[in-house]
């Protein structure tokens, strides 16, 4: 945690009768940094998501955003949140444009700056040319982006972003995702839950693992993985003397080991990108000559897989 | 106060912009009324230009003003506008009025005489027939002129009297030249309240209030959908208290009904002649009565789970009290006990209302205004603590 969080959510709890949805969740969020909570459907997410945002009740818990306290009942945090529910959440029977300038309104926006924001989000999510639309007459994937532009009226500190690409054409997902990163690179905190591993991957400098209301595990994509013993994987495909070659590769630290067939010789390490370069020069060194390189990292998937017991799949 | 309104402006545009609205505030009653009248209007209100008035005159005074009251009569008899038949005790004239053979009694009572020489207050009872309220009001208007009449003349007869001028009995022939005072005697109208209102205008009235009950439930209807919809998710995210959604969403029922209510106004005084009465105690008693009505159905609404619900409930409550009321027909008798009950529902004091209205004085509304103001306030409080349920996810 750097200087001060954007958001810091310390042991939150909720129950539903005796259903115990959400155990302990803790966790921060740094300006400018994208935290994916990922888990299946049911582990917990739009429940944390909802005691964060001010909507609901929480059991036990704290959460602060910019170091203010957020209830139920506090006003003056949630202008620093732009809450995207996971349902769609506009009307209808209103124009894209209606929508928002409605939305602007609650967050105290008005005049010149009003009309600025309202083209500025039309711009940010494409819908310039149909602003004047009714959204029921909008696509899946325009109504999906309508309803990530509403949360991104007010310039929010702390984007949330409840499971926004579902049902959407792979088009729009992408425009979706591109701008979540836009949005981080400009210093916002994102918070993005997921059922998605290639999203989490994608999106978040830092990933949650959740699942039946607790965070199993959290970290970088690589701490995950590598909690969990995965490595990432070199393939060289090399002519020349392969014996030689692979023993000096065994020489290197970080190299966890190493293995040669048909010409492809493969290495598990802990990290391709750091020992990438050496790796190839220790090949060049030998005399041998690269014909092509193969880096894998291992994927969430299996961390999820190792932390849950469950494959993450719809 | 502006999140208020920007909720407020938001839900007239998603309204204005549904058809339904139109159809229920303001075609619906307009419509209905017109065919009422159309189908009961002669019955009620049989105004033919060859109607003669039949009443009757209940003398139990039978004193000097009674003989008097008798020459007035006798007076309108013989220029064809009414027919007199006399009755000997109270009993059989209000047969009379039951059994429709005559449009109204007036009851001149025992002491009438003997109250007025002495400057006491004494008064004329006018028992009117149900189905004829025209000529009940007519009855009304001659005894009322009649005391009116009496009260400057026995005034002034009373100054002789005590100057010792004219000896006491000769008070009723001295009635003639009539000043601005006040009436001694005053004219009880048993059959106030409706009867008072022609047809086109009960008809147009009631069937206004009652669709005001389906559009006054908007508010709390439209805030439960929008929990079913997710929106509310995003009106409770953003920084407004949630006392400013239902401020907003019981303002929006509040415009729409009192839109809808001038509207019908306008309209039926235009194309149906109706007659509401003066602008202003109608405006009284359209503000009291809009009031009143959101109160209740938001209290109605709250109480439900989902919109559908919420809906089917207010429809059973708004069928139930139009019916109570007296909306869509005259109660037939309404010293019964049903007819009695009628003042339990917020359409029979909005009638109420304009019918005192039309046979008074702004004042004389101000009870029927201050009943409604009255469950406005009670129900609203009702409604806002249920409806603090609703805003939620
Ligand atoms: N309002 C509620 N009442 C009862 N149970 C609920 C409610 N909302 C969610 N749950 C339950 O809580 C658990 C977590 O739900 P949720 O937070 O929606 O999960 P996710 O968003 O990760 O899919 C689920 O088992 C869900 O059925
Ligand atoms: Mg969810």
């Amino acid at each position: 945690m750097t200087e001060r969080a954007v958001l810091e959510a310390t042991e939150l709890n909720k129950r539903y009768g005796d259903l115990h949805a959400v155990r302990g969740v803790s966790f921060h969020i740094d300006a400018g940094e994208t935290y994916g909570l990922l888990g299946p459907n049911g582990a917990g997410k739009t429940t944390t998501i909802a005691m964060v945002g001010g909507l609901l009740e929480n059991d036990g818990g704290q959460v602060l955003i910019e170091g203010e306290p957020m209830t139920v009942h506090t006003l003056d945090p949630r202008r620093k949140i732009g809450l995207v529910p996971q349902d769609l959440a506009i009307y209808p029977d209103l124009t894209a444009r209606e929508n928002l300038t409605f939305f602007a309104r609650l967050y105290e926006l008005g005049g010149r700056r009003l009309k600025d924001r309202v083209e500025n989000v039309l711009e940010v999510i494409g819908l310039r040319d149909r602003a004047d639309d009714r959204a029921g007459e909008f696509s899946g994937g325009m109504k999906r982006r309508l309803n990530i532009g509403i949360g991104l009226l007010h310039e929010p500190r702390l984007l949330i972003l409840d499971e926004p690409t579902v049902g959407v054409d792979p088009q729009s997902r992408n425009a979706i995702l591109e701008s979540v990163e836009a949005l981080s690179a400009d210093g916002m905190a994102v918070l993005y839950t997921t059922h998605y591993m290639e999203e989490a991957e994608r999106l978040a400098n830092r990933v949650g693992i959740i699942d039946q209301g607790e965070i199993k595990a959290e970290g970088t994509r690589r701490q995950l993985v590598q909690m969990v013993g995965e490595r990432d994987r070199i393939s060289i495909t090399a002519n020349g003397p392969l014996e030689s070659v692979v023993s000096d590769l065994r020489a290197l630290s970080g190299v966890q080991d190493v293995g040669a067939s048909d010409g492809q010789i493969t290495l598990l390490v802990e990290d391709a990108s750091a020992l990438l370069a050496l790796a190839l020069e220790t090949v060049a060194k030998n005399g041998a000559s690269v014909s092509s390189v193969v880096v894998e990292e291992p994927d969430l998937e299996a961390a999820f897989l190792h932390l849950t017991g469950k494959a993450l799949r719809d | 106060m502006k999140t208020i309104w920007n909720i407020a402006r938001k839900d007239l545009a998603l309204r204005s912009r549904d058809r339904s609205i139109f159809i229920i505030g303001l075609v619906a009653p307009l419509a209905l009324a017109f065919i009422f009248n159309l189908v009961f209007g002669g019955s009620i209100n049989d105004v033919g230009e060859s109607v003669r008035f039949e009443y009757g005159l209940v003398d139990l005074d039978q004193g000097d003003v009674a003989l008097a009251f008798g020459d007035v009569m006798a007076n309108l008899e013989s220029e064809a506008l009414i027919s007199v038949e006399r009755f000997g005790t109270e009993a059989a004239g209000r047969t009379a009025v039951e059994d429709g053979t005559v449009d109204a009694i007036i009851i001149l009572p025992a002491d009438l005489t003997s109250r007025i020489t002495s400057g006491e207050p004494a008064k004329l009872e006018v028992v009117g027939n149900v189905d004829s309220p025209t000529g009940a009001t007519i009855a009304s208007s001659i005894a009322e002129r009649f005391s009116t009449g009496l009260a400057s003349a026995t005034d002034a007869a009373l100054t002789a009297v005590a100057t010792g001028v004219v000896d006491p009995t000769g008070i009723a022939e001295a009635a003639a030249e009539a000043g601005a005072l006040p009436p001694l005697a005053t004219v009880v109208d048993i059959e106030a309240g409706i009867r008072q209102l022609d047809a086109a205008t009960f008809f147009v009235a009631g069937l206004s209030i009652f669709f005001m009950f389906f559009v006054a439930g908007l508010g709390v209807t439209s805030m439960l959908e929008e929990r079913r919809d997710g929106t509310m998710t995003r009106l409770i995210a953003s920084p407004i208290r949630r006392s400013s959604i239902i401020a907003g969403k019981a303002l929006t029922s509040v415009l729409i009904g009192l839109v809808a209510m001038i509207t019908l106004v306008i309209t039926s005084t235009l194309v149906m002649g109706a007659n509401w009465g003066r602008p202003l105690g109608v405006l009284l008693l359209i503000v009291s009565a809009v009031l009143a009505v959101v109160a209740l159905m938001s209290f109605v609404g709250g109480l439900a789970k989902t919109a559908e619900q919420a809906g089917n409930l207010q429809s059973i409550v708004a069928v139930t009290l139009g019916m109570l009321g007296g909306t869509f027909v005259p109660i037939s008798d309404p010293t019964s006990f049903l007819g009695k009950l009628r003042f339990l529902t917020p359409n029979a004091w909005f009638l109420r209302g304009l019918a005192d209205l039309s046979g008074g004085s702004i004042a004389d509304t101000l009870p029927a205004v201050a009943v409604l103001a009255l469950i406005a306030v009670v129900f609203g409080a009702a409604a806002l603590s249920v409806a603090r349920r609703v805003v939620t996810t």
